[in-house]
């Protein structure tokens, strides 16, 4: 039987690093050798709110099973790129991608004959601030399911069960599965978060700075849960703490201003960075 | 080098503390090593005493270097050429307190050859001294100005002053063979420009920091590339 948190199968297993970026090839972030092992492709990315643009070219591949951070300073445009993954930025008025294309496992996520829902529901989010349902914890995770028409308990209580688990938080709430999940403390509520996105299957996870809001055990409880679920997802992690994306990601992606300055090995990023934009960001010395 | 300053100045001013004390440990350690040297060569024993007793001072260095070094690390985290700056000044630092050290042997073993009568073959350690003190102050320089290719210069110069070593250590056995009697002196001859030798195995070691902390280059146990 599947079940509902089975790997799909067009999952793309790849360790290959991305490519660093090359200042003289317009701050591109890929090469199309690597564009076959990559599960999200962006390309020639412009975006805009209104006419003020926000987003200049980016290009970027991110590569399955791994985690991707997108670091820069605030209003740099990470979070923008980041929700424009799971067009989250359909809901602003105004916003909206003026070139180039995002595919993800090959689909180009706007084209008109995607379903948004079923993009979100590949894509999960999880936000800055945890926001669980003024539901039961068990409810929190059903509720996508049921959205998706399953009404079977059994499936039901074998993905809540399988989701809480995944999120290491299974041991903690197995005994109160029906009390509401704002009787958690923060990080048990982002925990469950993350839960409620496993619970409908997807293959890639957004972050939006999904620890700013916690307390250091907290934090590094939602971290080994990233190390752990990267084996089986593809996540893409929004960050302003350095230590963390030194420490949860494989590769990481700087952004200033709009613009992909550099993307590479995590490790190299945080060693010797090619950029000098980089250097100084990383280092405090911006500005 | 670095170009502007930190965001947090009390990040520039604990680097520029701690590279200070480095560059304080690079002064008292050429000072002792010229100390002992000179004592040896002018049989000058109070110059060695005070070479010996100046090893307190920058034993003393070496452990505020590792204490700050190892508080910069924990109150900010660096990264990138700051990080590389930091572990390359707590590596700088014990290198130069071992050459400290080698100071320290010098002295000793020249004290013992001056309350005998004087032996010639002494001259032998003069050019290897020369040699061994150019190439730390080099290191010092190179880390200092951050300057890769000085720093990379250094590998083939320890070659040769490997060689001199050996050539010193050759005529001095031949010496023994001619002159058992002066047998203990001129074992203290070997062993002194085996110090030396290992001075110019530390400056080495600075030169490789100083190419890690430039360039994020680990050239360790590298082989020399023919022509150098």
């Amino acid at each position: 039987m599947v079940t509902l948190l089975e790997v799909p199968s067009t999952h793309v297993n790849t360790t290959t690093p991305p490519p660093a970026v090359d200042p003289s090839a317009g701050r591109r972030a890929s090469v199309d050798e690597e564009s076959a092992e990559a599960i999200i492709q962006i390309r020639d990315l412009d975006f805009a709110y209104g006419a003020n643009k926000v987003l200049h070219e980016i290009t970027l591949d991110i590569p399955a099973r791994a985690v991707t951070a997108f670091i820069g300073p605030s209003g740099c445009g990470k979070t923008t790129l980041l929700r424009c993954l799971n067009r989250m930025n359909d809901l602003i008025e105004s916003a909206q991608i003026t070139a180039g294309s995002i595919k993800i496992e090959g689909v180009d996520i706007n084209d008109p004959g995607v379903d948004v829902v079923d993009l979100r529901r590949n894509v999960g989010m999880v936000f800055q601030k945890s926001n669980p349902f003024p539901k039961s914890i068990y409810d929190n995770i059903a509720y996508g399911l049921r959205i998706a028409g399953i009404t079977k308990r059994s499936l039901i209580d074998e993905a809540v069960e399988k989701s809480l688990r995944s999120s290491a938080l299974w041991d903690e709430v197995k005994d109160r599965l029906h009390v509401s999940g704002y009787g958690l403390s923060g990080g048990q509520q982002q925990r469950l978060c993350i839960a409620r996105a496993l619970a409908v299957e997807p293959d890639i996870i957004l972050m939006d700075e999904p620890c700013s809001a916690l307390d250091p055990i907290a934090t590094a409880k939602v971290e080994e849960l990233i190390r752990q679920l990267k084996t089986r997802y593809t996540i893409v992690i929004v960050t302003h703490n350095m230590q963390q994306a030194g420490r949860v990601s494989d590769q990481t992606a700087f952004f200033y201003l709009g613009r992909l300055i550099e993307y590479s090995d995590t490790r190299k990023m945080f060693s010797n960075p090619a950029q000098r934009q980089t250097e100084d960001y990383i280092t405090g010395r911006f500005g | 080098m670095i170009a502007h300053n930190h965001i947090l100045g009390t990040f520039d001013d604990a680097l520029a503390s701690l590279r200070n004390n480095v560059l304080m440990m690079s002064t008292l350690t050429e000072r002792s090593l010229d100390r002992a040297v000179t004592g040896l060569l002018q049989r000058d024993d109070e110059l060695c005493v005070v070479a010996i007793a100046d090893d307190e001072e920058i034993d003393q260095l070496e452990k505020q270097v590792d204490k700050d070094g190892v508080d910069l690390l924990l109150r900010f985290q660096p990264v990138a050429s700051d990080l590389r700056r930091v572990v390359s000044a707590m590596k700088l630092s014990s290198n130069l307190e071992r050459m400290g050290d080698q100071a320290v042997n010098i002295a000793r073993k020249a004290r013992k050859l001056s309350r005998h009568p004087a032996l010639p073959e002494a001259e032998f350690i003069e050019p290897m001294y020369r040699h061994a003190m150019s190439m730390f102050r080099d290191s010092v320089e190179a880390y200092v100005r951050e300057d890769v290719q000085l720093a990379m210069a250094l590998k083939p110069r320890d070659k040769a002053l490997d060689e001199m070593n050996a050539n010193a250590s050759r005529r001095l056995i031949e010496r023994m063979a001619h002159d058992p009697e002066q047998l203990r002196g001129y074992l203290n001859l070997m062993f002194i420009a085996r110090h030396l030798e290992r001075v110019g195995d530390h400056a080495t070691n600075i030169a490789e920091d100083a190419v890690y902390a430039a360039a994020a280059e680990d050239i360790r146990h590298q082989p020399l590339t023919t022509g150098t």
